[in-house]
């Protein structure tokens, strides 16, 4: 056991970082809006707890203590929400396809920022981000907690009024601004709180991942990540989690299996280095035959009923 | 700032935005006809610049699949320039067929063929990259035969010299759009075109084969991104299969500008940003690209239809 944690406790902990990565992107799609920013806050919470780390606390001896840890976390939090209102309110007011642009726009502008700013190292970024943990896998003690914590919070969402009003929103905004709700409120709403979640992640990775640079968000970042929403699943906040987790894995695993004996050596080299190509082509037709995902709210509905007529 | 610096800062602007221009009319077509932006565009941008480079007979790298492969011709720069554009054209056509008909036989939610075309530009970009390497390609030195490097467009005493490659971009970019303009607005294909972007149910009750106009507007706008994607690497480098995409997101910046289905505000929108890149200041030029972004938020803001977009009012 732990010869396997030590292994792979640091693929363990990246794919629970994806999985709450993917929820940050799911918030906004709950009502209906493709936002592309994610890997911005998640630079911005990177950024602002490496500069934290290594400038204004400064721990020199010992492991970096845990609490520091989480007041960067909070700080990239608020700091992300803030910076996530300014964005939504703008963009949101719009429908359709102006959010996903705004949003691009938004991590270009981080990315460009960040590659000329004295203050996050320019192009070779922040190095000797202090450590709270020995080894990758203590990460957990941190990420589970926050992956439960969302996932419980975003369990009861989508069964109050709250999460009901985002479901409205997606499914038709003029009828749901006709039965009162008020569709730019919830879309700045579920943005913003995305924008909080992806800035939380972001804080804990830069610990985790002891450097930091502008290739941490950017567009391809995006896209990666919505296609483990996607394909996981659009509807149910159990689709980005899982998703999240399967993508994370997904290159080890096809490294793994272009290692196996007998393979083609073709196919070998194309698993190990075409794995952005089988993300496109498993984008195109999830969205073509899943569009809602492989993990939907009937799948659950159906095991329930099928339980109570056995 | 003095007058011929003035001089050439404005043409060098005028040059780059002529560019951005003929790139972003490519969104706007497929924007007008359909609703949805074609995040491919950026993709096939590159594609063209590579077609082209191969057309041309020059040879790849050592890295990708394709190491050291050339073809056995070698077309002068303006055949392979027309015919490389005409290659990314077709891909368009095949991406059409792809990620976006069935979806729209489904009639899916016009999201959905936004990530399906998100799709595409991943597996074109990185298909670049598998078959050809990442590396820099330079196209040949005598790409324009025997012109020379500049063109003086002041005086012996006050010399104003501008590249000949931004003199030539310029010229091609003037006269596409000339050919474009006309095709649209005087020609039968154009005007049923137009009929296509205004209402498709009526257009084929007219009998306007909407499906056929569709597939032709996605030639012309794929084709239009290869050409602007050639003369680009024709003037600077193909730097990577990843140049387009940063190309085709300032693209994003043009059209939201210019105003969403506008083609006189991608026209407009792509010379106004091409103008202010060019006189940003050479103490801030490292913040060139978010200057586009920049303009994008504040347009959002203030005048969300683009300098000439229609307002967009949503009906039951």
């Amino acid at each position: 056991m732990a010869g396997f944690l030590s292994t792979y406790g640091f693929l363990i902990v990246s794919m629970v970082m994806g999985a709450l990565l993917g929820l940050s992107l799911y918030l906004p799609l709950m009502t209906g809006q493709l936002s592309l920013a994610s890997p911005g806050f998640y630079a911005l919470g990177g950024y602002i707890a490496a500069i934290l780390s290594t400038q204004v606390f400064k721990v020199s001896d010992g492991l970096y203590p845990i609490g520091l840890v989480l007041l960067e976390m909070s700080i990239a939090g608020v700091v992300s929400g803030v910076l996530g209102v300014l964005v939504g309110i703008p963009a949101l007011r719009l429908r359709g396809i102006y959010l996903a642009i705004a949003t691009i726009a938004f991590v270009e502008v981080l990315r460009v920022l960040s590659l000329n700013l004295d203050i996050t190292g320019g192009a070779v970024g922040i190095f000797g981000i202090p450590q709270p943990f020995l080894t990758p896998i203590e990460y957990l003690w941190i990420v589970i907690p926050l992956l439960l914590m969302s996932m419980v919070l975003l369990y009861r969402l989508e069964r109050i009024r709250l999460g009901r009003a985002f479901t409205a929103i997606r499914e038709d905004e003029l009828a749901a601004g006709a039965m009162g709700i008020d569709p730019t409120y919830y879309k700045v709403l579920a943005f913003t709180l995305g924008a909080i979640l992806a800035g939380v992640v972001g804080a804990v990775s830069a610990h985790f991942l002891n450097t930091w640079n502008a290739r941490q968000g950017t567009f391809d970042a995006s896209i990666v990540y919505l296609t483990s929403v996607l394909i996981g699943g659009t509807r149910t906040f159990v689709g980005p989690v899982l998703g999240g987790m399967v993508f994370t894995a997904l290159p080890e695993v096809l490294r793994a299996i272009a290692d196996t004996a007998g393979l083609p050596l073709w196919l070998a080299q194309f698993l190990r280095d075409g794995r952005l190509i089988i993300f496109g082509l498993l984008i195109v037709l999830g969205t073509i035959f899943f569009p809602q995902g492989l993990v939907t709210p009937d799948l659950f509905k159906r095991r329930k009923d099928r339980k109570s007529q056995s | 700032m003095d007058i011929t610096l003035f001089v050439q800062q404005f043409l060098n602007g005028l040059s780059i935005g002529s560019i951005y221009a003929i790139f972003a009319l490519g969104y706007t077509l497929i924007f007008s006809i359909l609703g949805i932006i074609n995040f491919a565009h950026g993709a096939l941008f590159t594609l063209g610049a590579y077609f082209t480079y191969a057309l041309m007979g020059e040879a790849f790298g050592l890295n990708g699949l394709l190491a050291n492969a050339a073809l056995p011709v070698k077309l002068p720069f303006a055949l392979a320039l027309i015919l490389g554009s005409a290659l990314a054209g077709l891909v368009g056509v095949a991406v059409e067929r792809i990620a976006f008909r069935p979806l729209r036989r489904k009639r899916a939610d016009s999201l959905l063929t936004v990530v399906s075309s998100l799709g595409v530009a991943l597996v074109i970009v990185n298909l670049i990259q598998y078959l050809v390497g990442a590396e820099n390609y330079t196209f040949p030195g005598n790409t324009y035969g025997n012109l020379p490097a500049a063109i003086n467009f002041g005086t012996a005493e006050k010399p104003i010299p501008i590249r000949t490659v931004q003199v030539v971009i310029f010229g091609v970019s003037v006269v596409i759009l000339t050919i474009l303009t006309y095709f649209i607005n005087r020609t039968k294909y154009g005007k049923a075109m137009k009929a296509v972007a205004e209402d498709p149910i009526t257009a084929s009750l007219l009998g306007i084969n909407t499906d056929g106009f569709i597939v032709l507007t996605f030639f012309i706008s794929s084709f239009l991104a290869g050409l602007a994607g050639t003369l680009v690497a024709s003037s600077v480098s193909i730097p990577g299969p990843y140049f387009g995409i940063a190309f085709g997101l300032k693209g994003l910046a043009v059209i939201v500008l210019g105003g969403l289905g506008s083609i006189p505000g991608a026209v407009l929108g792509g010379v106004v940003i091409g103008l202010i890149e060019a006189f940003v200041p050479a103490d801030y030029s490292a913040y060139k690209d978010a200057f586009a972004f920049g303009i994008l938020f504040i347009m959002l803001l203030v005048r969300p239809q683009g300098l000439l977009g229609r307002r967009f009012v949503q009906k039951v």
